[in-house]
């Protein structure tokens, strides 16, 4: 009898989890490689990981998910310093690219339009000297729009708190603002739930931020 | 119970007992380089691999039947072939070519600088115009500080390569504007009139330039609006000289800036003097707004109107008698702009617009009144269609009508004139590859007044030279008409003639840019004239030629010195024309020989400040000394002028502009007036024509106010 109620629990399990692979596919090949993109660090590894997701973007033509990630894969690549500008700026402009594309399936979407934000300040960051000035306040604008979309998004917080870190060095004022945001954003980071295929990249760098402002 | 089971495990077992494909191959380029990271998958599924570090790729599928295999990687064109998945072992392989873009396509720079935030040959950025000592934020005072132009002091027009300053014309959203400068008196200097917060970028080119553009035979400069303020402000600036309001507002979809403005020098000039006499100090008030609304997916509709009202008033000493010159002149200026463009799928957009122009003068010369009316009006639309990466054309029509008329209100004679031009201009880009691009084009036009029909051909190349530099070549046909004050005088003066030929090479690495060119210019059908009295010339016509040759250097660096900013230039200008009513070939004063300038930009943190300086020299200006033999024989000494600012942002909303120009007083002069009769001892008496105050200075708060808290005011360092 026992073995009789293991068997059917197994079965029900290996039912069910079966049942759910054919019925979302999709969930299970963005899980897969989410924790790719988690350990990715090369350009090579980048690149494969950008390309599985837009391959899943190709077939679910309905998600914003695989071209948000794609777009997030393409702008760690494009930090890479082995890079010249022009190839950094190359990455860049299919992030936003595909994020452009990401807005039209999911329109106000504070995600979006905060890795916008971050494809913005990658840019500015590849040359500084000469894109500071014109890219900071579209940068902030993006990441501004994105806190006003959904206060809660700690991407857009940590992000916002970043640039304005570096407004405050620049302008030799208090760096208290920014500190307070980078703590919001670690509370909002501590309260999100890693377990779906939404958002969640962001935390450390946010908790790294924190311990620079004590 | 048992058969539930098998019947489970063989449903969940179906994808390891169905017959796989098996899918190999190799991307490549067309030189057969291995590709890595190429992306190759079974179109509409989940199927797919990255190609490795060889090139080479395989992975298996599980889709029966027909399918489309897709390649696609970053920076070239996607490639698919169908193919049957019958389970089989099945080997594909690929050779992508390269996109062309314009990250790394080679443009043609020979003749152009462009401003612009994103291009990587930065030779100007929007905001050195705003940004420049001793430009006082006049979008021209900026230009004369690069490769090509001359300072013409008492002018404060563009003069570009041995030209003057008519045969430069000025577009804003690609439609002329008529009178772009503020009516002034001779010898006192004039400005542009449009405020340099308004563009985004500009194109400037010093010959060569596209057939898109005709009737300069200089140069064009092609300012281009802020097309998306990105909120919602107000900007309060408080002046030495005067005052300026400015409203945005920014909508999901439009958006409108409008603006006031006044300005009057009297109270400055009580205080700090000046080496000429105004009896009415500089004084205007204007306004302008500038909406914009986006259309469809893709389209954009922008509105500018600008209206101006200005006078001044100054006695000038006349050399050899005790007589004072008096001029007024009262502008009244209004422009507008409506534009369109769209970009339409296939590679098709189209763009284009309608301008006015209406600039009223009225000039009292010792109680003696004129009333002269400019009008010029624009129609343009043009159909760009990218056949490919490779090639595009470019098709155009034009409509111009301008009129002109001069009135002596004393007398009560009047003439006038108008004309109609039609034009229509083609132009096609041809890449040959993404190292080599041909750009051919020819511009045509009908004439109402002179009931003439002619074209301009342009042509011009580049070329990749390597990683960061490049070779460039342009030549063009260039015709213009007489300003209109001449021609009302004869209305079947024809075109002025010259041909370009500029040869330029660049090198631009990451915050370093040398630029250096070589140009021959050649003159024909240039207005002359065989005597004058007041406004009349007598005896003009087209028989006039000569050249202008020369070189320029342009060096520009934001990388070498910590948080400084750069650039030096000097160029060389040889030239000789045929010019007024002289009998030989002489260089004209606005050309001096060698030109040189230096700008820097520093932020200093611990100041909140940034600072800058620019030097400015040339050789001297040309002039007629008629107690000596020969023409325009004589030469002013050196120009030179040092001109420094300080700007001070003690928050981040709020900068306070101090500059100062020609700090050191340098007299500089820019030639003689002479006596029209000579005086006893047979001597023609003379005045130099000299700066109006030995130096300018200007002080001003701009104040940013929004309740976006991240509003500041660092985009205008």
């Amino acid at each position: 009898m026992k073995k009789t109620v293991l068997t059917f629990a197994i079965l029900i399990i290996v039912v069910t989890s079966s049942i759910a692979e054919i019925i979302n596919p999709y969930e299970k090949a963005m899980k897969a490689q989410l924790a790719l993109l988690d350990s990715a660090q090369t350009i090579q590894e980048y690149q494969a990981v950008a390309n599985s997701f837009e391959r899943i973007a190709q077939k679910e033509s309905n998600e914003w998910l695989p071209l948000y990630y794609a777009a997030y894969s393409y702008i760690n690549i494009g930090f890479d310093k082995s890079l010249t500008l022009d190839q950094k700026d190359t990455y860049f402009n299919k992030a936003e690219e595909l994020l452009k594309k990401a807005e039209t399936l999911s329109a106000n979407n504070s995600e979006i339009t905060a890795l916008r934000g971050y494809a913005v300040m990658a840019k500015l960051a590849a040359d500084p000297a000469s894109r500071g000035q014109s890219l900071s306040p579209v940068a902030m604008q993006l990441f501004g729009k994105a806190i006003q979309q959904n206060g809660k998004n700690p991407r857009a917080l940590y992000l916002m708190a970043q640039m304005e870190y570096g407004m405050a060095q620049f302008f030799g004022s208090g760096t208290e603002k920014a500190c307070s945001m980078a703590k919001k954003s670690v509370f909002l980071y501590e309260n999100e739930s890693i377990e779906g295929i939404n958002p969640y990249w962001g935390a450390e760098m946010a908790k790294e931020m924190t311990t620079k402002c004590k | 119970m048992k058969t539930l089971l098998t019947f489970i495990l063989a449903l969940s077992a179906t994808s390891v007992v169905t017959a796989q494909t098996f899918i190999q191959g190799i991307v490549t380029d067309t030189k057969g380089e291995a590709l890595p990271g190429v992306n190759v998958f079974i179109e509409d599924t989940y199927d797919g691999t990255s190609s490795d570090g060889n090139g080479n790729f395989n992975f298996t599928t599980t889709e029966k039947g027909e399918k489309t295999l897709v390649v696609s990687m970053i920076g070239f064109h996607p490639s698919a072939k169908t193919i049957n998945c019958d389970g089989t072992k099945q080997q594909h392989s690929f050779v992508l070519k390269e996109k062309i873009d314009q990250l790394n396509a080679v443009t043609i720079t020979a003749g152009a600088m462009e401003a612009s935030d994103v291009k990587k040959a930065v030779v100007m950025k929007p905001l050195d115009i705003v940004t420049t000592s001793g430009a006082m934020g006049d979008v021209i005072g900026a230009l004369t500080k690069l490769p090509g132009t001359s300072t013409v002091g008492n002018d404060g027009r563009l003069f570009v390569r041995g030209g003057d300053a008519s045969e430069t014309n000025i577009y804003f959203d690609g439609l002329q504007v008529g009178n772009a400068y503020g009516s002034t008196a001779s010898n006192v200097p004039t400005r542009s009139r449009f405020n340099p917060n308004l563009f985004k970028g500009s194109f400037f080119s010093t010959g060569g330039y596209s057939a898109e553009f005709g009737q300069a035979l200089s140069s064009a400069l092609v300012l281009n609006s802020i097309d998306m303020p990105l909120r919602n402000q107000t900007d309060l600036s408080l002046m030495s000289i005067g005052g300026d309001f400015t409203q945005t507002l920014v909508g999901e979809r439009n958006s409108v800036t409008a603006s006031g403005a006044f300005m009057n020098l009297a109270p400055y000039q009580s205080i700090i003097s000046q080496n000429m006499d105004f009896e009415k100090a500089p004084s205007s008030w204007q306004a302008e707004i500038l909406g914009r609304q986006k259309v469809g997916k893709s389209g954009l509709l922008k509105a500018f109107y600008h209206t101006e009202h200005a006078k001044v008033s100054v006695n000038q000493e006349q050399p050899g008698t005790d007589e004072v010159l008096t001029t007024s002149i009262n502008n009244n200026y209004n422009f507008g702009n409506i534009n369109y463009k769209q970009a339409l799928d296939n590679g098709w957009s189209y763009y284009g617009g309608v301008s006015a122009s209406f600039n009223q003068d009225n000039i009292g010369i010792n109680g003696t009144q004129f009333k002269l009316t400019n009008t010029l009006n624009h129609i343009k639309g043009v159909i760009v269609k990218d056949f490919s990466d490779r090639l595009s054309v470019k098709n155009g029509l034009e409509l111009y009508h301008s009129t002109y008329k001069e009135k002596n209100e004393t007398s009560q004679q009047e003439r006038s004139f108008n004309e109609n031009t039609y034009n229509h201009f083609i132009e096609s880009d041809y890449y040959l590859s993404k190292n080599l691009v041909f750009r051919a084009g020819l511009r045509s036009t009908y004439n109402t007044l002179l009931e003439k029909i002619w074209a301009t051909p342009r042509a011009s190349l580049a070329y990749k030279s390597g990683e960061n530099s490049q070779v460039s070549f342009a030549y063009g046909q260039f015709k213009q008409l007489a300003k209109p004050e001449i021609r009302i005088q004869k209305n079947d003066l024809g075109n002025s003639e010259s041909s370009h030929f500029i040869l330029n090479y660049l090198y631009s690495k990451k915050g370093r840019t040398f630029r250096t060119e070589a140009f021959y210019k050649s003159y024909e059908n240039l207005i002359r004239y065989d005597s004058a009295s007041s406004r009349n010339l007598y005896g003009l016509n087209n028989n006039g030629s000569g050249y202008a040759q020369g070189f320029d250097f342009f060096y520009r660096d934001n990388k070498s010195l910590r948080e400084t900013d750069f650039w030096i230039t000097y160029s060389f200008t040889d030239s000789e024309r045929n010019l007024n009513n002289f009998e030989s070939k002489v260089t004209p004063g606005y050309a001096p020989k060698h030109n040189a300038s230096v700008v820097m930009k520093r932020f200093i943190q611990a100041l909140n400040s940034q600072l800058g300086f620019s030097y400015s020299w040339n050789s001297g200006y040309n002039y007629h000394n008629p107690n000596m033999a020969g023409e325009m024989q004589s030469t002013t000494r050196d120009y030179n002028n040092l001109s420094i600012s300080w700007s001070y942002l003690p928050m981040p909303n709020l900068i306070i502009h101090f500059e100062c120009s020609n700090v050191l007083g340098y007299k500089n002069e820019f030639g003689y007036q002479y006596a029209t009769q000579p005086n006893a001892q047979g001597q023609f008496e003379s005045l130099p024509i000299q700066q109006v105050a030995d130096r300018f200075l200007f002080l001003g708060i701009f104040w940013t106010i929004s309740k976006d808290k991240n509003a500041n005011q660092l985009n205008n360092l």
